[in-house]
């Protein structure tokens, strides 16, 4: 009986652990200090939980939590409602679309299919904003946020594999 | 970084079918936020007012470090810049005297013209606590809110120059939107000339002017302040420098610096409403029309008090005498503005 109740604690921990990791990336990206003294925006590090976990475990980074993501990171960066979750959600899509693709990438591919995802969401949110401002933003901070982006996907995703294998682990029917 | 170890979680049970419904759902909150929905920015303020104490404890460590990493780029430089700055003080000393003799000569002619002052604007200073410098919004956020009298609309200053406008307003905090932001549009003046333009952000470090009048030749280096139009700023806020586009348009290299300022000044300028010059009795359609005035209204009996009670000791007030017109301005108001240079 207490094996079970152990089982169910460390089946409910390791479902809440994508989007607590998706969660304090939120805040991480959007506390409004720089240290960088404002020179590049902020990497978007919400979406590498959100794109390793809406990869491996579908299950746990239902599009639903894609949504509730990408409403706090609105909330939290003062931009209009509903930008990011719209671009979290086609970012989404295309994972969930081309998911087999994407897995089976390694190395520099790994890497390439986020900043392909990653991409599409930043166009997506692009395009959201120009057209909400009528008005064309300019391209150059999108872009270096995409770039900071992918550049701390390469330390993140070693940190976000550690704690899939520890913590949150494949798919039970896999087994 | 291998992906192809993972173990996919085949679970495709139309997943997307809840995309689409969320998609929409998204659409809808942009919708609604376009239609100035206050629901998001109360939450959002609610969230910086409780997370201001920490945000206030955390930066306190990391100014130094933000200041140093934010001027990098000029560590080489300094010493061209020592030497530009000492050549810039010298004539800023120069600019300071004939400022003086100016400003004497200008009270001297306010004296004789017997002209109203311009009212002094009131500020509250605040705290820049926390930056956001988001690929489609530059903000900053204050740690003076609705408790400090402040209010959406109005303008942020440093020593240096304007800064941005309030944009939310929360119990404790406030969200300062910036000028060089997308969504910034400021009327200003640019002077000598009196030009009238728009100031309008687009997330670069100058903004771009939009001339009124397209016929306007403006000069590299005039001065461009705000203009008061539509009486949400006050005029004559010092803003920048004019400097041209290398496309031909104009744009605006502002005074003040965002990055580096640490304490603001929130101005509370509000336009006096104008009020209409008193009626007189003659003034009045009855009069008018050869009838005698109607008479005030008389104050309504007082009811019968109890037999308990005691009798008040309210008297009716008479009847105000009809409005005499108006008196010419009291020796107070003709009095001139005192100076303090003692030069009169």
């Amino acid at each position: 009986m207490e094996r079970a109740a152990n089982i169910m604690a460390g089946r409910f921990l390791s479902s809440i652990v994508p989007v607590a990791f998706g969660i304090l990336g939120v805040l991480i990206a959007n506390f409004p200090i720089s240290i960088l003294g404002g020179l590049v925006p902020p990497a978007l590090l919400v979406f590498m939980p959100l794109y390793f976990w809406a990869m491996v475990r579908p299950d746990l980074m239902t599009p639903f939590w894609a949504f509730v993501l990408g409403i706090l990171q609105d909330l939290l960066s003062g931009g209009p409602a509903g930008v990011w979750a719209a671009s979290f959600l086609a970012a989404y899509f295309l994972i969930d679309r081309q998911r087999d693709m994407l897995a089976g990438l390694s190395g520099i591919g790994a890497v390439a299919g986020f900043a392909v995802a990653a991409l599409t969401a930043c166009l997506t949110a692009y395009a959201i904003v120009a057209v909400y401002y009528w008005h064309l933003p300019p391209a150059a901070p999108m872009l270096l946020q995409l770039a900071m982006t992918v550049l701390f996907y390469i330390p993140g995703v070693v940190l976000l594999g550690f704690v899939h294998r520890r913590l949150v682990g494949p798919y039970r029917s896999e087994f | 970084m291998a992906n192809g170890t993972w173990k996919i979680a085949r679970n495709r049970s139309g997943a997307q079918l809840p995309i689409a419904l969320l998609a929409a759902l998204a659409i809808a909150l942009i919708l609604i936020g376009k239609a100035q929905n206050p629901l998001f920015d109360r939450a959002r303020t609610t969230v910086t007012d409780w997370a201001s104490p920490v945000l206030r404890i955390a930066r306190a460590p990391l100014d130094g470090l933000d200041r140093w990493m934010g001027s990098i780029g000029e560590i080489f430089s300094v010493y061209q810049e020592n030497l530009r700055l000492k050549d810039e003080n010298a004539r800023l000393r120069q600019w300071r005297n004939a400022a003086v003799a100016l400003e004497d000569r200008v009270k001297r002619y306010q004296l004789l013209l017997r002209a109203v002052p311009d009212p002094k604007l009131s500020s509250v200073m605040a705290r820049v606590i926390g930056r956001s410098n988001q690929p489609f919004l530059q903000t900053m956020i204050l740690d003076a809110g609705k408790r400090q009298g402040i209010k959406p609309g109005q303008a942020v200053i440093d020593a240096r120059g304007m800064i941005g406008r309030i944009f939310l307003a929360g119990n404790y905090t406030s969200w300062v939107i910036l000028l060089t932001d997308l969504n910034s549009r400021i009327p200003v003046n640019i002077e000598p000339g009196n030009t009238q333009a728009i100031m309008a952000g687009d997330n670069s470090g100058a903004p771009v002017l939009d001339l009124l009048s397209q016929r306007v030749v403006l000069k590299p280096g005039a001065q461009v302040v705000s203009s008061g139009d539509g009486g949400l700023l006050p005029p004559g806020l010092a803003i920048g420098t004019v400097v041209e586009n290398s496309t031909g348009g104009y744009r605006v290299a502002l005074l003040a610096d965002p990055g580096a300022s640490d304490d603001v000044n929130v101005v509370d300028f509000k336009l006096k409403t104008e009020q209409p010059p008193a009626t007189t009795a003659n003034e009045l359609p009855a009069t008018a029309a050869g009838l005698p005035p109607a008479a005030p209204p008389q104050p309504a009996p007082v009811a019968a008090p109890l037999a308990s009670a005691p009798a008040p000791a309210v008297k009716p007030t008479p009847a105000a005498p009809p409005s005499p017109p108006p008196a010419k301005p009291s020796a107070a108001a003709q009095e001139p503005p005192t100076s303090d240079t003692g030069n009169e």
